[in-house]
């Protein structure tokens, strides 16, 4: 396998906190898969997902690296790497290690979708012209190619009316058709990774299934190699090749989806499943008369 | 079902927005007894938290009727609605976000007894430490701010505060949603063992079809403000028969474990 991304002894720690939010990371993300990364709030999930896409707050102290393969980036693309001379194996590296390397671009390589699509569109700009505009930026494309490359994406993310989204703003749209607007946004450029950190969590179950097959289907056509991130072990079983369980920013467990749901070695596993409430769950509730 | 403790018949509620009426509760009826779990379920927009609002009076009907402990309670007014609001009370998915985040978790508590004179003021810090031991949180506690606890314990002083008046009835609108999974397991069993030590009803809000699952008796799912079906909890969600049943059941993430090693 060609890993995309190779994490090594990654550490970050925000500033004041005296806690390391992400401790000590080894992770390869292979080129094409998708890879889950669940744990509970605070566990350093998104932390993961800012220090991939090089969106963490300058202050913060950032340990180890990230090594990307260049190589599959420059196959997809004809841009040159943004100020820095391109190498077979660039590396994000700490603050203090400042050489010339090639570093992916959060919003052109890494495609980031987030919980609340309302924090990353503009409410005075429209859907359009929001979408047009990261093709236009990224790619190059005059203004009538980007506004035209964003109508289908509109369709691709099936919007139920694309013509009249094209010139709608984001508070007449539902929060599922937002977010397959912040998605059609995410992927408009022809990123490598998409991250969507608990893209679906603010939605309900019904719209939610219908976002989560959205994904599936729009890395699979595009080739993206994905990063779901969640809090749902069952939502990320459901999409994801491998799952990687954080907790309290360690990467406490590494396996591929039906190992971790069938064979969890690390107790911390164990009790997230156990803790996991499905269909099938023994209910809790004793009732007179109901076999228990 | 003999006396129900709340029986709601009829119930309308609308809305408009940009000129357009939207009926967010239509001609909706189910009843709870006591000591009883019904969970409304269904998509987002379905009205679940219209006919929370409703049941608590938060805001009033078009139309139908509300009997709670045997008496017309869209009918009762002043002094005898604040009484009886004692016995409805309500746990939201954050609700001490109306608090000032800097008000300890004693004032928290001490508000309800004071409002509805059930303890004296020289009583209360008493009854405030058996509250907070009574859902499983330290007496130290009492003097933490409401922005220096978790938000599971936060979820603990919300409960503690709604059966600071002994209700009979708790509205519970998306209470554990918010939750991380290990956290809101001992919640729910909170809730249960609340249920059937001092008899506590359940008017159980949930999106999530396995949380209702596990612990409703009876289910009512919603669409677009109409009760679609209604029933026991897990026959109906075994083997739903409206279509927005089997939709909300389809889309319900399912982990499929392989038999153990
Ligand atoms: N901007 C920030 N400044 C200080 N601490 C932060 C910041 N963002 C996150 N943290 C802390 O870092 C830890 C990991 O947080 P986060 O990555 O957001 O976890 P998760 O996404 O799994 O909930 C937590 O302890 C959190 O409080
Ligand atoms: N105060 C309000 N003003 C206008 N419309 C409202 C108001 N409250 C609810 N609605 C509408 O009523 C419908 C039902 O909403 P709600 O009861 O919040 O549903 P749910 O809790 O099931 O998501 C929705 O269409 C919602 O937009
Ligand atoms: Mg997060
Ligand atoms: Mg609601």
């Amino acid at each position: 396998m060609t890993a995309l991304l190779s994490i090594r002894d990654l550490s970050v720690a925000y500033r004041g906190n005296g806690r390391e939010a992400l401790k000590n990371i080894n992770l390869d993300v292979a080129a094409g898969e998708r890879i889950a990364v669940i744990g509970e709030s605070g566990s350093g999930k998104s932390t993961l997902a800012l220090v991939i896409a090089g969106l963490l707050p300058p202050s913060a102290r950032i340990e180890g690296h990230i090594d990307w393969q260049t190589t599959e980036f420059r196959s997809s693309h004809s841009f040159a790497p943004p100020s820095v001379l391109p190498e077979m194996s660039g590396r994000t590296e700490g603050a203090k290690d400042r050489q010339p390397k090639f570093v992916p671009l959060g919003g052109r390589d890494i495609g980031l979708v987030f919980q609340d699509p309302s924090a990353s569109l503009d409410p005075v700009m429209t859907v359009g012209k929001q979408i047009a505009e990261v093709a236009h930026t990224h790619l190059g494309l005059d203004w009538p190619q980007a506004f035209a490359r964003a109508k289908t994406l509109l369709e691709r993310v099936r919007l139920p009316d694309p013509d009249a989204a094209m010139h709608a703003y984001p508070h007449q749209l539902s929060g599922g058709q937002k977010q397959r607007v912040a998605i059609a946004a995410a992927i408009a450029a022809s990123p490598k990774l998409l991250i969507a950190d608990e893209a679906t969590s603010a939605l309900d179950t019904i719209v939610q299934a219908e976002i989560v097959s959205l994904i599936r289907q729009l890395v699979a056509e595009d080739g993206m190699t994905l990063l779901f991130i969640s809090h749902d072990i069952a939502l990320a079983a459901e999409l994801a090749d491998r799952i990687a369980v954080f907790r309290h920013g360690e990467l406490v467990e590494l396996g591929t989806t039906a190992q971790i749901a069938s064979a969890p070695h690390h107790v911390y596993t164990r009790a997230l499943l156990d803790a996991h409430i499905g269909l099938d769950t023994e209910p809790m509730l004793r009732r007179a008369g109901a076999s228990v | 079902m003999s006396s129900p403790l709340l029986a709601v018949s009829g119930l309308a509620k609308g809305y408009h927005r940009g000129g357009k009426a939207i009926a967010a509760v239509d001609n909706v009826s189910f009843a709870i007894g006591p000591g009883e779990t019904l969970a409304l379920a269904g998509p987002s927009g379905s009205g679940k938290s219209t006919i929370a609002r409703l049941v608590l009076r938060l805001v009033e009907p078009d139309a139908g009727r509300i009997a709670f402990e045997g008496d017309d309670f869209l009918a009762l007014n002043g002094a005898a609605l604040r009484a009886r609001r004692a016995r409805l009370q309500m746990v939201f998915q954050d609700p001490l976000a109306a608090f000032n985040p800097r008000a300890t978790v004693a004032r928290v508590l001490n508000d309800p007894l004071r409002i509805h004179g059930i303890a004296s003021r020289a009583e209360r810090p008493r009854r405030i430490v058996a509250l907070l031991e009574r859902v499983g949180l330290s007496p130290n506690l009492a003097s933490r701010a409401i922005h220096e606890i978790s938000g599971g314990q936060r979820q603990r002083v919300a409960i503690a505060r709604a059966i600071a008046t002994k209700p009979s009835l708790i509205v519970l609108d998306e209470a554990v949603s918010a939750l991380d999974v290990s956290v809101r397991g001992d919640i729910l069993k909170l809730l249960l063992d609340l249920q059937t030590k001092e008899r506590i009803a359940y008017l159980f809000i949930s999106h999530d079809l396995g949380v209702v699952r596990a612990i409703a008796h009876r289910v009512v799912i919603l669409d677009a403000g109409r009760i679609t079906e209604s029933g026991d909890a897990r026959a109906v969600i075994n083997a739903p028969q409206s279509a927005i049943g089997r939709e909300l059941v389809a889309a319900t993430p399912k982990l499929h474990r392989t038999t153990a090693p």
